[in-house]
């Protein structure tokens, strides 16, 4: 009977949306640095309204759960924007994809097909979706935010 | 879930991944282009499968002035004294965002150490500004034609542009006139015309398109101005030509060839002997005149030889027939003379 109602689920999943909500805010910011008059290295991050090519951006995910129950299985799915080039992300347990989020893994694992059309291994500026998948349940109230970093082509 | 410490631990992925996606961007995405983030998020709740929430925010890219001018090759253009239409060629690129008019100027160095090391110490005539008008990469006097402006160049081309000048005549060799080519960003507001000088985006920002200079101070630019040169020059290689005229006497009519003495009847024998110094251009057409010394007559039945050689500063009196006498003046053309070779001429007159 489990079985068949988590299937049901899967089959209709607009008839239990009530049960929950997430919200989801995305964010974007400029990242500059600069070296102070006494030589250290200052990193501010501002809002985008001066960007231009090369920039290096921060994309903040910031996730609430605003349901009465705890969510699970959060997955949080971000296609690299056209005109960004992905450079890294802070958190080692996302997954990547270079093929348009057919195929997902880790950067190291996965290769594209080079100009000469024979397979090299896939680098940051080849990725194409980022994909945290959270193991941990997010309890009521429960918030967390993820980022990842790219750079204006 | 620990945000402060999950970032703390992901430094030196982020660094690493970093380094590696440095790509090398040029004008890259146009000024103006929205760009948009959109995440979704996928999640149950008691085991059962949500509708996915999305997010997304917007932002516009900028207009980031930058451009460069380079030389073309690394080495100076060699030049010989008096030459006409020396040529040096500059690439020129816009390396904004978004299209650029470009104001260009050709100045002269005064003194100082120029493009490839030497000093600068003469002025070049006639500097001109040309652009390579049929992108052949070469400079084709009458159809490459003489510019002040480059007209709407797009994000991320370039234009070959050559600066072109007379070589005054008595320069030496290794002297160097440098020139420096200046391009500056205008509005590409009009086809065909230059337009307006472009400012930057000061106070606060917009959230519109602004305007940032980027172009670097590298060689001697200033930083964020909006304006870029690079310096070239012409290094004179001249040839450098000495003449030395030796004599021996060759027969008396009394001792013949053994001891001869300088008697009327005597045969004496001439060598004008030419040297281009090791180091220098390659001489052509060198043509030897000699006037014959009073009170002697020209030995027709030797004749002259030329492009002879010289061994330890001796004549070998070696060569082919060649040159011409008349009226008392030998003459006769050299072939071509390289650095540190000598060719020589060589005549036979009889005292009279």
């Amino acid at each position: 009977m489990k079985i068949l109602l988590a299937l049901f689920a899967l089959l209709m999943p607009a008839a239990v949306q009530a049960a929950g909500s997430v919200s989801l805010v995305s964010e974007v910011f400029v990242e500059r640095t600069e070296t102070s008059a006494d030589g250290r290295s200052v990193t501010t991050r501002a809002e985008p309204d001066m960007v231009v090519p090369g920039d290096s951006l921060v994309f903040v995910l910031s996730y609430r759960n605003d349901g009465a129950e705890p969510a699970t299985d959060l997955v949080l799915t971000n296609p690299v924007p056209d005109s960004v080039s992905f450079s890294g992300t802070d958190d080692a347990s996302a997954a990547v994809s270079v093929d348009g989020g057919k195929s997902w893994g880790a950067l190291g694992s996965l290769t594209v097909a080079g100009v000469d059309g024979a397979s090299r291994p896939a680098e940051a500026a080849d990725v194409t979706h980022i994909r945290w998948s959270l193991s941990q349940p997010v309890p009521q109230g429960g918030a967390g935010q993820l980022s990842f970093r790219g750079l204006v082509k | 879930m620990n945000a402060s410490m999950r970032m703390l631990a992901s430094v030196s992925v982020l660094a690493v991944a970093a380094s590696v996606a440095s790509p090398a961007l040029a004008a890259g995405t146009a000024s103006g282009t929205s760009i948009t983030n959109t995440v979704t998020i996928d999640f149950r709740v008691g085991g059962n499968v949500q509708n996915p929430v999305s997010a997304s925010d917007t932002f516009t890219v900028d207009r980031k002035i930058n451009l460069t001018v380079a030389e073309v090759g690394s080495t100076t253009t060699s030049v010989s004294p008096g030459q006409s239409a020396a040529v040096t060629a500059f690439t020129v690129t816009n390396v904004s965002n978004a299209p650029l008019d470009l104001a260009l100027a050709a100045a002269q160095l005064v003194g100082g150490t120029s493009a490839h090391g030497g000093t600068d110490n003469f002025d070049v005539s006639g500097l001109g500004v040309f652009v390579d008008t049929n992108t052949n990469g070469a400079y084709d006097a009458g159809t490459d034609l003489a510019v002040t402006y480059l007209d709407q160049v797009a994000a991320d081309a370039s234009r070959t542009v050559f600066v072109v000048a007379n070589v005054p005549l008595g320069r030496a060799t290794n002297d160097v006139a440098g020139v420096r080519l200046t391009a500056t960003a205008r509005e590409a507001t009009t086809v065909g015309t230059l337009g307006a000088a472009i400012t930057e985006t000061t106070g606060a920002n917009t959230a519109g398109i602004d305007t940032v200079f980027a172009d670097t101070n590298a060689g001697g630019n200033t930083a964020r101005d909006g304006i870029h040169f690079a310096v070239d020059d012409f290094t004179v290689l001249a040839a450098n030509l000495s003449a030395t005229k030796t004599s021996r006497i060759i027969s008396d009519p009394f001792n013949n060839t053994t001891n001869p003495k300088m008697i009327p009847g005597a045969v004496v024998e001439y060598c004008v002997a030419v040297t281009n110094a090791a180091g220098s251009a390659t001489a052509t057409n060198v043509a030897i005149s000699d006037s014959l010394p009073l009170s002697t007559t020209f030995e027709p039945s030797f004749g002259i030889l030329v492009n002879g050689t010289v061994t330890s500063g001796t004549c070998n009196a070696d060569g082919t027939t060649g040159g011409s006498h008349a009226s008392g003046v030998v003459s006769g053309t050299l072939s071509d003379i390289t650095a540190g070779v000598t060719r020589t001429v060589v005549f036979r007159v009889t005292v009279n």
